[in-house]
């Protein structure tokens, strides 16, 4: 039965894409257009030393329809078992839109939403997480041109109103829930320039501690942007009120405040490009022994302002991510791009953050007290380990020698610091020096292969053991184009404390193009896993063993 | 197993019925704060969308071949129009990384990722060709070298 609806879900949808009807007198418009992604794996999971069978099958249909302006949009899902998250069968997704000639868009239904750049409001998904941060409900927009042909100015406006329900991925059973209303609008008096402002309010449920805290929130922001020819100027600021309803949990009502600014600058020309950022994130600033994750005036999941990080495509790099800390965290990113010449690109980036301040412990009466250390700097981060800071500097040269030889290689040091409060001296400090290279041959016009190996010196304080472990990467990649890659990886480390006790795993994995429409992928090995993060938080994603399928098509 | 047997062969079956979609027209200002509409580019020629990151490193090779193919075809009414989708993480970087590889086709800001969503892409790099009249003629997800050689043959076919 659930096949024969399957079918017919899939006939429903193809329908118009067959028969794109005009019908003058009427002038009626229809078309439609479906994804559907398939993912299946067979194989084990590992938990520490025990694996378990693993096997997961979903498949997400998300199909578009169009009627002249009007656009109805549907996600139907089957994740059964599901690969990481709740199992699901139904429509996950699904909303009306409308767009005209006049500026107006009103869509109702699903939707995701940043403004500027997500200080008060950025909501998306992040399926490998099972983070899904999207509204169910009303937005508004509208925009338009103003002003004569000489002096135009440009005018947005957008009202929000709408349901969020984030499901916390660390703990699945955990769901905060939100009524959220927002307004938002930006200016452009000048081509050059933008003004921009939004307010939110919203009412929750945060679940923390056996007790669910009732809180109201209001969040304003402000921002401003330059953008000329060869620079370009952007700035932020917003600020977060919350109120508690007291419980058990918190008797006494919270009335707390938390603010975060963010600011870049960028300057280019033929040949060379640079960007600074500067984050001062104190969404939540308080004592080591409040933090928490569910704690109710953290920062709130509709919220993901830039994190200022380099966001790494090295396999062994991008395995020890920093986790922003939007609540207490200050810092910056320097990136540079120079091309010496049609051959030769550097990159240069150095981030350094830290927390705003320092906290002594003092014990009173059996009763341990956080006092903080106050400083002026505090818009500065700080390397001092009591600030738990992180540091991390790369660099990448890219040659291409020939038309067929391609060279490319880098190196990155990063450091970070956890801070232990009363031992200081047990505090975890973490060093990374990574060498990766990577060299690509052309063989002729559509075949192509590509080494990649990457070096990984590692340094863990807090080891009991033998503190320093290296890894070891190494892919092979083999491309025939237009429709075929084929790539064998493996992975070694000597670290004795790995979580699952091994130190090699290997894989392959191919990739074929069908078609234009549909492209199949086919792994089978063993996966080393690691930390995956997103909005500040990481989950560890359990290593592999086994087959895995993905079949991505559009019709 | 016999499900994904099932999705597969039905995923088979009605992708190769289906016919040229219709474009989605949209208006998004490039990184000088100019205006660029699709309808208004596909009346001088073919158009093309590439959907890119300054994170993914295929669209960023991808966009190399791509701007010599404009280069050699923007006279003849081809516009390729970049579609950035970097997110508010390294949104900051996508001009500098324009201004400095000294690349002058139309980039436009898809933060929000509404154009990629209006598209179905669903994954990076994603391109998508529309003829002069408006339809889908090819859709292209990923990137491997050699792969510029297929989509000059797309454009050449186009400009006929």
């Amino acid at each position: 039965m659930k096949k024969t609806l399957l079918v017919l879900f899939f006939f429903f949808l193809s329908l118009p894409v067959f028969s794109q009807i005009s019908i003058p007198p009427i002038n009626l418009k229809l078309d439609a257009s479906v994804n559907n992604t398939l993912r299946y794996g067979s194989g084990y999971e590992y938990f520490g030393f025990d694996k378990e069978s693993k096997e997961y099958f979903e498949n997400i249909t998300d199909a578009r329809f169009t009627i002249n302006d009007v656009i109805f949009g549907l996600r139907y899902e089957i994740s059964d078992p599901i690969e990481y998250g709740v199992d699901f069968k139904g429509f996950r997704k699904r909303y009306i839109e409308y767009n005209n000639d006049i500026g107006i868009s009103l869509r109702a239904g699903d939707f995701f939403d940043i403004f500027s750049r997500g200080l008060t409001l950025n909501v998306f998904e992040q399926r490998e997480l099972a983070y899904d941060t999207g509204i169910d409900g009303v937005r508004v927009t509208y925009k338009n041109r103003f002003g004569d042909k000489k002096t135009p100015w440009d005018f947005r406006a957008q009202i929000i109103g709408g349901n969020l329900e984030y499901r916390d991925f660390l703990i699945l059973s955990r769901v905060e829930k939100y009524k959220l209303r927002n307004i938002n609008f930006d200016i452009s008096p000048v081509k050059q320039v933008k003004l921009g402002a939004s307010y939110i309010y919203a009412t929750g449920e945060v679940p923390s501690g056996g007790e669910t805290t009732d809180i109201k929130a209001y969040l304003p922001e402000v921002n401003f942007s330059v953008n000329l020819k060869d620079f370009q100027f952007y700035s932020a600021y917003s600020r977060k009120h919350i109120n508690t309803s007291p419980n058990a949990l918190y008797p006494v009502e919270i009335s707390a405040n938390g603010d975060g600014f963010y600011s870049s600058a960028s300057y280019s020309k033929s040949g060379f490009g640079i960007t600074l950022e500067y984050k001062n994130y104190r969404f939540d600033l308080t004592a080591p022994d409040n933090r928490s994750a569910d704690r109710p005036t953290k920062m709130l999941p509709f919220q993901n302002p830039p994190t200022a990080v380099k966001e790494h495509t090295y396999t062994l790099i991008s395995r020890n991510p920093h986790v922003v800390n939007f609540n207490d965290e200050v810092g910056g990113q320097l990136d540079i791009l120079y091309l010496l010449n049609d051959k030769l690109t550097f990159n240069f980036n150095a981030a350094i953050s830290s927390e705003h301040y320092q906290y002594t412990e003092t014990d009173s009466a059996g009763i341990q007290i956080f006092n903080r250390v106050e400083r002026s700097a505090n818009f500065l981060p700080d390397l001092n380990d009591a600030f738990n800071p992180f540091w991390e500097i790369f660099f990448e040269a890219d040659f291409a020698a020939s038309d067929k030889w391609n060279f490319k290689g880098a190196f990155s040091r990063q450091s970070s610091v956890v801070y232990n409060q009363s031992r200081p001296l047990n505090s975890e400090k973490l060093f990374y020096t990574t060498i990766p290279i990577e060299i690509k041959y052309i063989i002729n016009s559509q075949y192509a292969l590509k080494l990649n190996v990457e070096q990984q010196w590692a340094h863990n304080s807090i080891r009991s053991g033998e503190k320093s472990y290296m890894n070891q990467y190494v892919s092979l990649n083999l491309t025939k184009s237009p429709q075929l890659s084929f790539s064998v990886n493996a992975e070694f480390t000597n670290d004795k404390e790995e979580p699952t006790g091994k130190d090699f795993w290997a894989q392959g994995e191919v990739l074929y193009k069908l078609n234009q429409k549909n492209t199949l992928t086919l792994s089978y090995g063993s996966e080393r896993g690691g930390l995956k993060c997103t909005n500040g938080i990481c989950r560890f994603v359990n290593p592999f063993e086994g087959f895995r399928l993905l079949l991505m098509s559009q019709f | 197993m016999k499900k994904v047997i099932f999705i597969f062969v039905l995923t088979m079956f009605f992708s190769n019925l289906t016919k040229a979609q219709n474009y989605t027209d949209f208006t998004l200002p490039d990184l000088e704060g100019n205006d660029v509409k699709v309808s208004e580019l596909l009346k001088s020629g073919p158009v093309w969308l590439g959907f890119w990151a300054t994170w993914c490193t295929p669209c960023k090779e991808e966009m190399k071949h791509m701007n010599t193919l404009w280069e050699k075809y923007k006279d003849k009414g081809f516009t390729y129009i970049a579609v950035n989708n970097d997110d508010q993480k390294s949104l900051s970087k996508v001009k500098s990384y324009v201004g400095a590889n000294g690349y002058e086709f139309p980039v436009v800001l898809d933060t929000d990722q509404k154009i990629f969503e209006a598209y179905q892409g669903n994954g990076h790099p994603f391109s998508i060709f529309i003829s002069q009249d408006g339809k889908i003629v090819a859709r292209h997800l990923g990137y491997v070298s050699g792969d510029e050689k297929k989509f000059e043959e797309e454009i050449i076919n186009q400009l006929k």
